[in-house]
C-alpha cells in the first residue's frame, strides 16, 4: 500500500492545483453573476450561478478551504431562496449577493494545512492573483542585523527585498505600492503590536488584501489570533526557520503554467474534423486534424498531443484499431483517448473502451458538450501524469522521467545541432545531516536545494531527483563550460543558505560533476561521464563543480 | 461474514472532487474505485464493472444523484445493491428524505480526504451488521 507521507505529498498537490484554479472560479461566478439581467428573471442563468456556487460549497473543505465553504453554504442558501420565487431581484437581495460575493473572495485566502503538522502556522495562501507581481517583497524589521541577514537569505531564493525598519518608514513606502508581500515582525520598540496595527490599516483600504506573513518572538495565542483577523496568512516563529519561509513564499508566488491544451483529430470527414477543430481552437487549444488513419503515427510523435479524438467508423481502419495501436507506443500509454461515433449499443461501446479508449461522445455532439469533456479529460491526465513523473517531495522529476527527458533532449539536440550539458548533484555529507539532525531536517535540505536548481536555472532546463541526495540536471543548448558556470554559481549560493535544527544552525555544500554531447554523443555515456566528475569531485575535496575528462579514445589520440 | 468491499462506483461531476476522491478510496482505502462524471455515464459502466457499492454526488446537472438511483434500481442486477449519497446539503430532514429514498446513508460534503474511506468502511460494515 501506498506509504502515508507520499499519499500525504499527493494531496498536498492535488490541493496546490484546487487553490490555483480558484482565483478563477471565483472570476468565472463574478463573471456569471455580472451578466444576469437587473430587470427581468433568468432563471438557466441564476440556476448555473447557484450550480457554481454549490460546487465551491462542496469542496473547499476538502482542499483545505473551510472557509470559504462557509461562506459559498450561505450565499448558496440565499441563492436557493431566490431561485423558488423566481422574481426580479429586489436591491437588497442584490446588495447582499454583492456582500457575499465579496466576502468569497476574501475568505478564499485562507487556506489550512491538512495535516496538522505545521503547527507554526495559521494559514497556508493559494498561488497569487494574476496582478501580483511574484518576487517582490517588503521587510518590516526593526532588528537591522536579522533584517539584513533574511535579505541575503531570500535573495539566494531570487526575492528581491526592500527593508523597512520603522513603522513610519514603511507606511510611506506603502501608500505609493500596489502590488508587494509582506513580512513583518510584530513587536516594535514604540508599539508591541506595531505589526499588526499598521497591516490593518493598510488592508482596511484594500479590495483584494495583500499577503501578509508575520514573524514574531512571541507564540501567544490571541496575538496569533490577531494577527489572523490582521490577514495574516502566516504566522511565522523566531529564530525564523528559512526553509518553511520559502515555502509560504513559494507558494504565494508560484502559478501553475498553462500551455494551450493540445488535441489531435482523427476523423475522415472534412466537415465534421474541421468543426471540431474550430470548435476547440475557439476554446483557446491547439489542434491538428489527421484524415488518413495510417499517417497517424508519423503526427502523433511530432505533434504530442494531451488527448487523441477519433471517429469510430473510418473507411481504412477502425478507431478501434487506431486506439490499440496508438496504446502500444510508450509514449502514449496513458494519453486519453475519446471515440466519437453514433455509436448507441452500449455493447459495442464497452468493447472499444477495453481496447484503450477511455470515452465515448455521441455524434452529434455539442460544442460546450465537446469544450467540457475535452478539458476536463485533459486536466485530469495531466495531473495525474505529474503524479507519476514527479517525486514526491521535490516536486522534481523523478528518476526514470528525467531519464525520459534526457533520451528526447539528446535525440532533438543531435537533429538540431545544438549543445546540451549533463549535470549530477550530490550533497556532502547528506548521511550526516540525516544522522545528526534527523530525517524531517534531512528532507528540507533535498527541498531547498531543489527549490534553489528551479529558481536559478531557465524554465527550458530539466531538474530531476535522481536518488536519494542525487540530482540530475539537463542544460539545453548549453556546453560543458557554460553550465559550470552557471552551477558553480548555484554551489557558492548553496554553501551560504543557513538551516536550522533544535536552534543550531547549520551550513551544507555539494558536488557536480558535468560532460555534454560534444564529447559524449550517446546517452549511457554522457550519464557515466558526468558521474565520474562527480566522483572526482568527491574524491578531491567535495563541495566544487568537475568537468568530465575527454573520452578515453580521444585522450588516447586514435581519433 | 461481510462480503470484504472491493469494487466502489462512485458518480461526481467535479473533477476536483473526482481526483481527491479516488487518492482517498485507492491509495488509503485500498478499494478499486471507477469513477464516472455523470448519471448516464455511471449506466453505461455499470454492468462491466459490477460495483458493490455506489457513491453518487446527489446535486449534479442532467441526471441528478436521486433519479440516478431511481435507474439503477430499475435495473434487476442493480436493485439491492447498497447506495450512498454525497452531498453538501445535510439538513436533517433532507437526510431523512436521501434514506427514503432507500440510500443507506448519506456522507456530507466537503469530505475529509483523510477520512473518507474509513468513513465508507464504517458504513458497509454497519449495513451488513
Amino acid at each position: 500500500m501506498t506509504n502515508p507521507s507520499m499519499l500525504q505529498a499527493k494531496l498536498e498537490r492535488l490541493c496546490d492545483v484546487y487553490a490555483a484554479q480558484l482565483p478563477e472560479k471565483l472570476k468565472h461566478i463574478e463573471q456569471m453573476w455580472a451578466q444576469l439581467p437587473q430587470d427581468n428573471w433568468d432563471a438557466e442563468g441564476f440556476q448555473t450561478l447557484h450550480r457554481m456556487v454549490h460546487s465551491l460549497t462542496g469542496s473547499g473543505k476538502t482542499f483545505g478551504f473551510a472557509l470559504l465553504s462557509d461562506v459559498a453554504r450561505n450565499l448558496e442558501e440565499h441563492l436557493r431562496q431566490i431561485v423558488q420565487t423566481e422574481t426580479v431581484l429586489s436591491e437588497d437581495q442584490r446588495q447582499h449577493i454583492q456582500k457575499l460575493m465579496s466576502e468569497l473572495r476574501q475568505v478564499a485566502i485562507y487556506r489550512e494545512a491538512l495535516f496538522n503538522n505545521q503547527a507554526d502556522s495559521i494559514a497556508i495562501a493559494p498561488p497569487n492573483y494574476d496582478a501580483l507581481s511574484p518576487r517582490r517583497i517588503f521587510l518590516l524589521e526593526d532588528d537591522l542585523e536579522q533584517a539584513e541577514e533574511l535579505k541575503v537569505q531570500l535573495g539566494y531564493f531570487g526575492y528581491e527585498v526592500t527593508v523597512f525598519h520603522t513603522l513610519t518608514d514603511f507606511r510611506v513606502a506603502m501608500q505609493q505600492t500596489v502590488d508587494v508581500v509582506i513580512l513583518t515582525d510584530i513587536s516594535f520598540p514604540d508599539n508591541s503590536l506595531g505589526g499588526v496595527e499598521v497591516v490593518k490599516e493598510i488592508q482596511a483600504g484594500r479590495e483584494t488584501p495583500l499577503p501578509v506573513i508575520f514573524i514574531s518572538a512571541n507564540d501567544e495565542f490571541l496575538i496569533r489570533l490577531e494577527a489572523a483577523r490582521a490577514g495574516g496568512i502566516a504566522y511565522l516563529n523566531k529564530p525564523l526557520n528559512i526553509s518553511k519561509l520559502i515555502d509560504k513564499l513559494d507558494a504565494l508566488t508560484s502559478t501553475l503554467t498553462t500551455l494551450p491544451y493540445r488535441v489531435m483529430i482523427i476523423d475522415d470527414s472534412v466537415d465534421i474534423s474541421t468543426y471540431y477543430s474550430e470548435v476547440l481552437e475557439q476554446a483557446g487549444m491547439v489542434s491538428m486534424v489527421v484524415h488518413n488513419p495510417l499517417n497517424v503515427i508519423k503526427t502523433l510523435l511530432e505533434f504530442a498531443p494531451d488527448l487523441i479524438l477519433i471517429d469510430l467508423y473510418m473507411p481504412k481502419c477502425s478507431g478501434m484499431d487506431l486506439a490499440k495501436v496508438i496504446r502500444q507506443l510508450d509514449a502514449f500509454v496513458s494519453i486519453p483517448i475519446v471515440f466519437l461515433s453514433a455509436e448507441i449499443d452500449l455493447d459495442k461501446q464497452l468493447v472499444a473502451m477495453s481496447l484503450g479508449g477511455d470515452d465515448f461522445l455521441a455524434k452529434p455532439i455539442l460544442p460546450q458538450h465537446l469544450i467540457s469533456s475535452v478539458n476536463s479529460r485533459i486536466r485530469r491526465s495531466l495531473i495525474l501524469r505529474s503524479l507519476v513523473l514527479r517525486d514526491s517531495l521535490t516536486g522534481l522529476f523523478n528518476h526514470t522521467a528525467i531519464k525520459d527527458e534526457l533520451d528526447r533532449e539528446v535525440i532533438r539536440s543531435k537533429r538540431h545541432g545544438t549543445s546540451l550539458a549533463f549535470a549530477m548533484i550530490d550533497i556532502d555529507h547528506f548521511k550526516q545531516i540525516n544522522d545528526t539532525y534527523g530525517h524531517p531536517i534531512g528532507d528540507r535540505v533535498i527541498k531547498s536545494l531543489a527549490r534553489l536548481l528551479k529558481q536559478r536555472l531557465r524554465a527550458s532546463d530539466l531538474v530531476g531527483r535522481y536518488g536519494g541526495e542525487e540530482f540530475a540536471v539537463i542544460l539545453v543548448n548549453a556546453d560543458r563550460a557554460t553550465a559550470l558556470q552557471v552551477l558553480d554559481t548555484i554551489r557558492k549560493d548553496f554553501s551560504q543558505l543557513r538551516y536550522l535544527s533544535d536552534r543550531k544552525e547549520f551550513t551544507v555544500t555539494f558536488s557536480c560533476g558535468i560532460a555534454d554531447i560534444s564529447q559524449f554523443r550517446d546517452v549511457t555515456e554522457l550519464i557515466e561521464a558526468s558521474d565520474k566528475a562527480l566522483y572526482n569531485a568527491k574524491h578531491t575535496g567535495r563541495n566544487q563543480v568537475v568537468l568530465s575528462d575527454a573520452p578515453a579514445v580521444e585522450a588516447a589520440g586514435s581519433t | 461474514m461481510v462480503d470484504k468491499l472491493v469494487r466502489i462506483l462512485y458518480v461526481e461531476d467535479e473533477p476536483d472532487i473526482q481526483m481527491v476522491a479516488r487518492l482517498a478510496l485507492e491509495a488509503l482505502g485500498g478499494y478499486t474505485v471507477a469513477i464516472c462524471s455523470s448519471g448516464d455515464e455511471a449506466l453505461q459502466l455499470a454492468p462491466g464493472f459490477q460495483p458493490q457499492l455506489f457513491l453518487l454526488d446527489v446535486m449534479m446537472p442532467g441526471m441528478n444523484g436521486p433519479s440516478t438511483l431511481k435507474i439503477l434500481r430499475a435495473l434487476p442486477q442493480f436493485a439491492r445493491t447498497p447506495v450512498i449519497f454525497m452531498t453538501a446539503k445535510v439538513q436533517p430532514g433532507e437526510v431523512a428524505g436521501y434514506k427514503e429514498l432507500g440510500v443507506i446513508d448519506v456522507i456530507p460534503k466537503p469530505f475529509n480526504p483523510m477520512k473518507l474511506a474509513s468513513r465508507v468502511q464504517e458504513i458497509w460494515e454497519r449495513y451488513h451488521d
